[in-house]
């Protein structure tokens, strides 16, 4: 039962990242690829870890893990801001349809 | 100061525990030194940290993570539609909004939140106005990101920080009008002054 629900994580995971992919095939530009990736990024990652989670034979590991993916999305986030703040730097352009809208 | 560096160093050598699976003086010695090496590294970053939240701003902290999880999820559904369903693709927009937040500690979580949820990646944020540039996926995310439950428990948050300052700033004025020290008047006793020195 544990293993079957974590096989279902897995196949969630991989549903996710290739997901991820498939947006950066079809989204438009360098801004609209980083959600497509942030995809993979959390629910991808997520599932990974619980799947892990379920089948680690200990706690330790189990801890190990939380430690990981809790630093992972503390870092993952800080990096996509980077990489969209670069970008808007360099005058990486938008797609061509990208409104403005002052909230 | 010297709370948060102790604090600091704790978590570190907690983490390196956790991460290295076993608990000898080598490894723990070699744990104590890379902790006590990082906060020292850090300790300029000290007086830049928020403090603890008390009691109740943790639990809000805690209540949204849990809603944080959840808008996620939905967030990946969201885009995963957009993406397979929609046609063309996306229709980004940049959006620029002024959340009432009135910390800088508050504006990193909500930019983190934002950049988090798939869909809406910050790409900006101005200390000074606190003014934040959002690019969202379609219209629809902008737009209800202005509207996010999640400005109104940062502010309560802020709001608990700002009130446990306050409560901590008057006792210490009053711990230091009765030890015959009084910071208003820069005329602070050597008792006032070494306390306020170790208690920021």
């Amino acid at each position: 039962m544990v293993r079957m629900l974590a096989n279902l994580c897995f196949l969630g995971s991989f549903l996710a990242f290739g997901l991820g992919t498939l947006g950066l095939f079809r989204f438009p530009d360098s801004y609209t690829r980083i959600h497509a990736v942030g995809m993979g990024d959390t629910l991808g990652v997520g599932l990974l870890g619980l799947g892990l989670f379920l089948l680690s034979p200990n706690w330790l590991l189990r801890l190990k893990l939380g430690a990981i993916l809790l630093l992972f999305w503390l870092i993952n986030p800080t990096m996509s801001h980077l990489v969209a703040k670069a970008g808007l730097i360099h005058g990486v352009k938008p797609a061509a349809d990208t409104g403005v809208r002052k909230g | 100061m010297r709370k948060q560096a102790v604090l600091l160093f704790a978590i570190l050598l907690a983490f390196w525990t956790v991460l290295v699976g076993a608990v000898n003086w080598p490894l723990t010695l070699v744990g104590t030194m890379v902790a006590l090496l990082t906060v020292w590294f850090w300790q300029d970053l000290g007086p830049r940290l928020p403090r603890l939240l008390p009691f109740r701003g943790l639990l809000r902290l805690g209540y949204a993570l849990v809603l944080m999880v959840g808008w996620v999820i939905q967030a990946n559904f969201t885009v995963a539609k957009t993406l397979l369903f929609s046609r063309p693709a996306a229709k980004p927009i940049f959006l620029l909004m002024e959340p009432n937040l009135r910390t800088n500690w508050g504006r990193v979580l909500f930019a983190t939140c934002i950049t988090i949820t798939p869909g809406t990646v910050t790409v900006d944020v101005d200390p000074e106005s606190g003014r934040f540039i959002v690019h969202a996926l379609n219209h629809e995310t902008g737009i209800d990101l202005l509207y996010w439950r999640l400005v109104d428990e940062i502010i309560y948050m802020e709001n608990a920080l700002a009130a446990r300052k306050a409560l901590d700033a008057g006792e210490e004025e009053k711990h230091g009008m009765a030890t015959g020290g009084s910071d208003r008047l820069g005329v602070s006793s050597p008792v006032a002054g070494h306390h306020r020195s170790h208690g920021s």
